[in-house]
């Protein structure tokens, strides 16, 4: 009694599974179009890449925040505090990898789980926690670095995070790749992984089948903060200094990676791959449109309308609307 | 006497399945008319293309002798056809008048614009609640009435809007035995304005209590439509499920002895909310133990309370002796204590979750560490883990990888059993186990307990209907108020009994 499967049935299948690989074919295909020459060729492809490696680290660590149907705000804020820290304390004579382990990882991780554990004190939203938090680290940013750059660097820093791995992969490529294989694998294969799809799917029934809501809410917002922490350290090594306003409006940016990623704003959806390509889709958008020669204005208005583009055709062909 | 409405050889295919095969249905002025099947039979579809929601492969629909292929909601709703849900649909946020109204607020005119009739409204919602017997100000907030109290005020809607027919999908299914008297009341006068009711119900005693006629949906097909005064309970029984399930149904529990060692113990629980205080009782290796009670009298709160999913005052929880801690769900489920919750949807299923990962997170949880914080995934123990279950449990499904949230009721309620069973618990605390599930189901489920028990397993159901804890336990208790109020050995309790036990502390003074 099976009934044929109509075009429009195989579309939504096909749009379920492969929405953002589709997309960003569909972007690369237009602008191989309009700038054949420049956007075409092996050097833009990584450097499009390198300049999405921060906005990939802040997305796969802000999607975590997203599974829990939450948000984190204070990706772009601590990217800045985690980095001027990080180099103020190179600035004081700290060995570099030192500083960054404590600047950029420990202090990202520790500012993350600092959310987490407001969140589950005071049982609010993260958006408003994250709202808060996000000033105040930005505030404590300008603190910190009396509102100046904080440069003078040791070079080995920049030469090594800034650089080529093996003098050929762009070092924030290898970290971005890196971090998002690590968060595949934790979210495929672990059990604290998998619980925090369900935990984001249905908190009650989750604290039911024996899952520990806080402590996952304090996880996932510490690998946040965590992730936040290492995009602040490639920033300051692509840069050569500590920017006190870097970040800024880069939560949104975060966002808009894991939209277009397909994950659900409801919570318990959602792919950490998927996320990479949605963060390399917002690097293509904005390096595309330069080689067009589009102002700068505009990337903002095309990389708006994408978002609600992609959300629009998940709402009427993603997994979802079949229900 | 013509029909209001007259469903003719209706039709219905899904990719893969029909739904419902030629089947007819009518409706007369002033019957109350029950669709009765298991889960899954084909009511709520057959009510779906009643309400316009879905459109039939084949079959018409006439009103008043007029043909329709198929009914738009809007044409069915001006029909005067009005369904009520088991999920009641009134808008918790408004005051009653309101939730009433919306969408047709009336109006009058003020200088030449219309405005909002509140006083035309107030007065009409006055009079609507005073007609089902609601005895609230018609500013009360919905969110502030009982179940029973919205779905008066959605029977009210139904009439505001002059329906005829009034489809109401497991009415009772929330209710007090007093809240179905007074349900039963209305139905009665709606019956007796010429409307008509058609009650979907799995409850076989309210069907012939309160309908005319019964229809018996099966797999899709219609089994027959019969005159109620004809038919006993054990025909419809038997119309629904064939004779052999009828028999397993009614078996009584006999001859079991359970062992005389305590399972678990529990001592002085008090929740820190205040739901229980002081509550203690012992359950026996291998046995059956029931709790009854009227809703809300603490018996879920305290079983709550024993699993860790709300936090305790005071209260010693032991174990084969061994007093155990248990702080959060988490490590209950570590001892060796599950718990089968009452609401499936808002605390059973992870509907985002495919069968497989459901059936399979009880172990899981079981074999983490870290608080449920550490340890991998064995993929390949995974699907086996579900695969067992699936097939223990019977769960009919397509595809273990599919959707639980695709599952009936029934089927979803496997699962959650079976990922308990997964964990090769110690003791099973199920409460309201086979609320909203079709009688084949419910014998499956009995069948479970029951060997459960006699594998050794301590087993606890909390269930508000005392004939499937007169059939399956080997001792009830009954609560009210938060606290024990008697104890029957099966072999001395009664239906009345219970009742009275449960409801002795309320006959003098209050009014139940």
């Amino acid at each position: 009694m099976t009934e044929k499967t109509t075009a429009a049935e195989r579309f939504q299948a096909l749009w379920s599974r492969y929405s953002t690989f589709i997309i960003l074919v569909l972007i690369l295909a237009v602008f191989s179009t309009l700038a054949p020459g420049s956007f075409l060729s092996g050097n833009n492809f990584m450097r499009i890449f390198e300049q999405s490696s921060i906005t990939i680290l802040l997305a796969v660590g802000e999607f975590f925040a997203i599974l829990l149907a939450g948000i984190d705000l204070s990706v772009g804020s601590v990217m800045a505090l985690t980095g001027v820290v990080a180099a103020k304390l190179m600035v004081l004579g700290l060995p570099w990898p030192i500083a960054l382990l404590l600047g950029c990882v420990l202090l990202g991780a520790a500012i993350g789980a600092l959310n987490g554990w407001l969140i589950n004190l005071t049982n609010l939203p993260p958006f408003v926690i994250t709202l808060g938090t996000m000033a105040i680290f930005r505030g404590l940013t300008y603190v910190v670095s009396d509102a100046r750059a904080v440069s003078g660097l040791p070079p080995e820093f920049g030469q090594v995070i800034g650089g080529r791995a093996f003098g050929l992969v762009a070092m924030p490529i290898v970290i971005a790749l890196l971090v998002s294989a690590i968060l595949v694998f934790f979210t495929v294969k672990t059990k604290p992984g998998r619980n925090l799809f369900a935990v984001g799917g249905n908190p009650q029934a989750a604290w039911f089948a024996g899952i520990n809501i806080k402590s996952h809410t304090l996880l996932a917002f510490t690998i946040s903060g965590l992730a936040a922490g290492l995009a602040g350290m490639v920033n300051v090594a692509r840069l050569g200094a500590a920017e006190p306003n870097a970040g800024t409006g880069y939560e949104l940016f975060a966002i808009a990676a894991v939209i277009i990623g397909g994950t659900s704003f409801f919570g318990g959806e959602g792919k950490v791959i998927k996320v990479v390509i949605g963060g390399l889709i917002i690097g293509t958008i904005n390096n595309g449109l330069n080689m067009v020669g589009v102002s700068a204005y505009y990337q903002q208005v095309a990389m708006g309308a994408l978002i609600v583009l992609a959300v629009t055709l998940d709402r009427f062909f993603g997994a979802r609307s079949k229900r | 006497m013509q029909p209001i409405v007259e469903m003719r050889d209706i039709t219905k295919r899904f990719p893969g399945v029909v739904a419902l095969n030629r089947i007819n249905f009518q409706v007369f002025p002033g019957e109350v008319h029950a669709l009765l099947g298991e889960n899954g039979a084909g009511k709520s579809t057959l009510m779906k293309i009643l309400s316009g929601a879905y459109e039939p492969t084949s079959g018409h629909i006439v009103i008043d002798g007029t043909n329709h292929d198929r009914l738009t909601t809007r044409e069915s709703s001006q029909a005067g056809i009005s369904i009520i849900y088991q999920e009641l649909s009134v808008i918790e946020q408004l005051p009653i008048m309101e939730s009433i109204f919306v969408g047709n607020l009336r109006t009058r005119s003020l200088l030449g614009i219309p405005v909002v009739d509140r006083d035309a409204m107030y007065k009409r919602t006055q009079e609507l609640l005073a007609k089902v017997g609601l005895k609230r100000s018609p500013d009360t907030l919905v969110r502030d009435l009982s179940i029973s109290e919205k779905q008066l005020v959605e029977i009210a809607r139904a009439i505001a809007f002059s329906a005829r027919v009034i489809v109401m999908d497991e009415p009772t299914s929330s209710l007090t035995d007093e809240e179905v008297r007074q349900l039963f009341a209305i139905i009665e006068q709606l019956k007796a304005e010429g409307r008509a009711v058609v009650y979907i119900s799995h409850k076989l005693k309210e069907i012939t209590a309160i309908c005319d006629r019964v229809t018996v949906l099966k797999d899709g097909e219609a089994v027959g439509t019969r005159d109620v005064a004809n038919v006993s309970v054990d025909d419809l029984v038997a119309m629904m499920v064939g004779r052999e399930l009828q028999a397993k149904y009614n078996e009584k529990r006999k001859g079991h002895v359970p062992s005389t060692t305590p399972i678990l113990e529990v001592e002085g629980m008090t929740r820190r909310d205040g739901y229980i205080k002081n509550a203690s009782f012992t359950l026996l290796e291998g046995e059956i133990l029931g709790f009854s009670g009227l809703v809300g009298s603490g018996r879920s709160e305290l079983m709550e309370a024993v699993y860790g999913a709300a936090p305790r005052k005071s209260g010693v929880v032991r174990l084969h002796g061994e007093p155990v801690k248990i702080r959060r769900p988490y490590d209950a489920i570590k001892a060796g204590i599950c718990m089968l919750t009452e609401d499936r949807r808002y605390s059973g299923i992870l509907a985002n979750f495919s069968i497989r990962r459901n059936l399979a997170i009880g172990e899981q949880m079981k074999s983490s560490f870290l608080g449920g914080l550490g340890g991998l995934i064995d993929f390949r123990a995974e699907l086996a883990i579900a695969q067992d279950q699936a097939v223990a449990m019977q769960v009919k499904m397509r595809d273990i990888e599919q959707s639980i949230a695709e599952l009936s009721g029934g089927n979803q309620q496997k699962v959650l059993l079976g990922r308990q069973l997964a964990t090769n618990a110690k003791v099973i605390m199920f409460d309201e186990p086979t609320k909203g599930i079709d009688i084949g189901t419910k014998a499956e489920f009995y069948a479970i307990m029951r060997r459960l028990a006699e594998s050794g397993v301590g087993v606890i159901v909390v269930s508000s209907e005392m004939p499937e804890l007169l059939a399956v336990c080997d001792r009830i208790i009954v609560f009210a108020d938060g606290a024990q109020r008697a104890e029957f050995s099966i072999e001395e309790a009664t239906e009345e009994k219970l009742v009275r036990a449960a409801t002795h502390h309320v006959s003098e003074g209050e009014e139940l």
